[in-house]
């Protein structure tokens, strides 16, 4: 091995150490600060590969994306007393990056513990001051932005992080309040299928009435149109038979009663007892002429 | 500072073009780089062997070893699917698009994500509606990576991002409906919603992720309450037979009863026909019978008179009383008489009934008896 090929490996090697300590990179999703026998001289370092001086200069590198806060659902109470779960997170992100590493060192779980605490606090007041309905339905967004613009200027101070959102995931009541719910919304459904029911026994009894009205009409109406006719019948016959009766009435009622004679003694059990004065025996005592 | 700046003179420490024409030739890139070995360690060789000892070859062959690493490394085929976000020394230098892609070993790292792919995540919990009801609620979210610089540089987790915003945003509109609206027909409004505000919280956090489609899947009562929303749905259904049963009812008696009432009506008819039949035809008789009586009017009274007298006496079971005045009393067993003709059609297997001959006998012995009085009247009449 040549000297010459030596001295290159050797001033390689250096040059390799050398830009390992004089060369850094800051990333696009990092911040970084420069601190130089641990102060401040640089606060917002650029993405990109720096060079510092080895030993006096030391670099401190943050994610700098968005972080996410997310709580474990803790226990708060109402404006009305009552007790609701909620679980909530909290979305960060390192604004004042010398703020950041003077306040909490540069350790995220002691920044993240420090927002935490603060959101919570917050949160505890935002629900103190609403009821459970204006929380669950009508207010959520009012109630997070509210607490997230107070935050946001007290945290940039103090820890020098910026707070994007503080969103509440779920509202829950407690498990034993939800059975007093599971009863109610039971108990609802029970007037609501009993009303149906019901209901339908209206409707059926209305339809049931509605028919038998309308047979009892129709049969009503049917017997008045056909006492109609008969009476009808009866007027047209009795006036044909007055027509031809009245032109000799006497003989009618002669014709009239025999027929009524012989349809009236026409059963076997009729026995009659007869007078021979009548005048169909005229002839029977005496053959003779009567005067 | 920064010894290779984007965009400066693209000085490419392995000699290799740095080619948006595609990757240097390779066996170029290795004879170059020889050359360059050979001058370094100092002795010009002769092609293809070395003559400086033990060193030369062993160095050359991981010099190639690591350049062949090195190459490898560099060429990058981006699917048609995907983006990649390129960080030259750490900072944002480009997005590539599909093809095959070179990149600087070592100062270029590359992240690769597929954003074309419509992801999907499901999320299923119970959760409170505004009227304090509580509703299990099932929905997809679907969503593709729009922005990949956003997506790789913005958040940390990305993903996990989506979960949080797509329950937070859940949540809220669930809690501000009503939950009948959130079981019935509130479902496709609800969805649409969910997806507003789940796109605007992953645009605050700047995520570079679109929301393309919400479904809201399954939206019911809780196991607690099922069984009691079970009975609502019966309820409905028993309302409806209640009123199929009572129509059924209903279209049974009414034609029934117009049947009837058709029925009543065809009789009436029937019998006014009749009657004016009957009466036109007995009117017509008596009309005839009248001309006739009219020429004739003794003749035929009597003659209708006994013809008719005849007809009913020949039916007729008689008793001639040949009595004058009603002084003189008279017993029939009339009783008897009728009651022998009763009996005799109802019980002629008694035997213990008189029968036809019997009859005539008693008749007989009556008629004489009435014959014998009536002679013994007539004569003390005449005696007197």
């Amino acid at each position: 091995m040549s000297s010459r090929s030596l001295f290159v490996s050797i001033v390689i090697l250096l040059s390799l150490a050398i830009a390992s300590n004089v060369l850094y990179i800051v990333k696009e999703t990092e911040r970084g600060v420069l601190l130089r026998f641990g102060e401040v001289v640089d606060a917002d370092l650029k993405p990109g590969i720096h060079v510092k001086m080895p030993v006096m200069h030391q670099v401190r590198k943050f994610d700098a994306r968005v972080l996410t806060l997310d709580y474990t659902p803790q226990s708060y109470l109402t404006q009305d007393k009552k007790p609701l779960i909620v679980d909530s997170f909290v979305k960060w992100r390192i604004k004042d990056v010398s703020k950041f590493y003077t306040a909490t060192s540069g350790d995220e779980i002691a920044a993240s513990r420090l927002l935490a605490s603060r959101v919570d606090d917050g949160l505890r007041k935002q629900f103190a001051q609403r009821t459970v309905h204006e929380v669950i339905s009508g207010q959520r967004d009012e109630l997070m932005d509210d607490l997230t613009v107070k935050l946001n200027q007290v945290v940039l101070t103090d820890i020098g992080v910026e707070l994007l959102d503080i969103r509440v995931k779920g509202i829950e009541l407690p498990e034993r309040v939800n059975e007093d719910v599971y009863k109610r919304m039971r108990s609802e459904r029970e007037r609501e299928a009993r009303e149906y029911r019901s209901r339908g026994r209206e409707l059926a009894e209305g339809i049931r009435a509605d028919a038998d009205r309308r047979r009892t009409i129709i049969e009503a109406n049917a017997y008045r149109e056909a006492e109609k006719i008969r009476g009808d019948g009866d007027a047209q016959s009795a006036r044909i038979y007055a027509e031809a009766f009245s032109k000799d009435p006497e003989f009618y009622s002669f014709v009239r009663s025999l027929k009524a004679y012989q349809e009236t003694f026409s059963a076997d059990s009729d026995v009659m007892i007869l007078d021979s004065d009548s005048d169909f025996f005229k002839y029977l005592g005496a053959p003779k002429t009567k005067q | 500072m920064a010894w290779n700046e984007p965009g400066g003179n693209n000085q490419d420490p392995w000699g290799g073009r740095r080619g948006n024409d595609g990757p240097p030739d390779l066996d170029e890139v290795i004879k170059k780089a020889m050359d360059k070995m050979g001058g370094l360690f100092g002795s010009k060789p002769p092609a293809g062997g070395s003559s400086s000892g033990g060193f030369g070859p062993i160095a050359v062959i991981v010099f190639i070893a690591l350049l062949i690493a090195a190459v490898y490394d560099s060429i990058h085929i981006i699917d048609q699917r995907e983006q990649a976000v390129v960080l030259r020394l750490g900072k944002y230098h480009e997005t590539w698009g599909p093809g095959l892609q070179w990149k600087f070993p070592l100062v270029d790292s590359v992240t690769k994500e597929n954003v074309t792919k419509v992801q999907s995540k499901s999320f299923n919990n119970k959760m409170l509606t505004e009227d304090e009801n509580i509703v299990e609620v099932t929905i997809s979210v679907q969503y593709v990576i729009s922005d990949i610089k956003s997506y790789v540089l913005n958040v940390r987790n990305p993903q996990n991002s989506l979960s949080q915003a797509a329950e937070s945003a859940l949540r809220h509109e669930v809690g501000s409906s009503e939950m009948h609206f959130v079981l019935t027909e509130g479902r496709e409004t609800l969805a649409s919603e969910v997806q507003v505000r789940i796109q605007s919280y992953l645009d605050a956090y700047g995520t570079g992720l679109t929301v393309s489609k919400v479904n809201l899947e399954g939206a019911q009562a809780p196991a607690e309450v099922q069984d009691a929303f079970l009975d609502v749905t019966k309820a409905k259904e028993d309302e409806v037979r209640l009123r199929n049963e009572a129509e059924t009812y209903a279209n049974g008696i009414i034609p029934e009863a117009r049947g009837q009432a058709q029925r009543q009506m065809e009789e009436a008819n029937a019998y006014k026909e009749q009657v004016v039949a009957k009466a036109v035809g007995e009117a017509d008789r008596f009309n005839q019978l009248l001309v006739e009586y009219k020429r004739a009017p003794e003749v035929t009274r009597e003659r209708l008179y006994i013809d008719t007298i005849q007809k009913v006496l020949a039916e007729t079971p008689k008793v001639l009383v040949d009595v004058e005045g009603g002084n003189n009393m008279m017993y029939l067993p009339l009783d008897k008489i009728v009651g022998n003709r009763v009996t005799e059609s109802v019980a002629q297997t008694g035997g213990q009934s008189l029968n036809a001959s019997d009859l005539d006998k008693v008749t007989r012995q009556v008629i004489d008896e009435l014959r014998q009085r009536q002679s013994s009247n007539r004569r003390t009449r005449e005696l007197r």
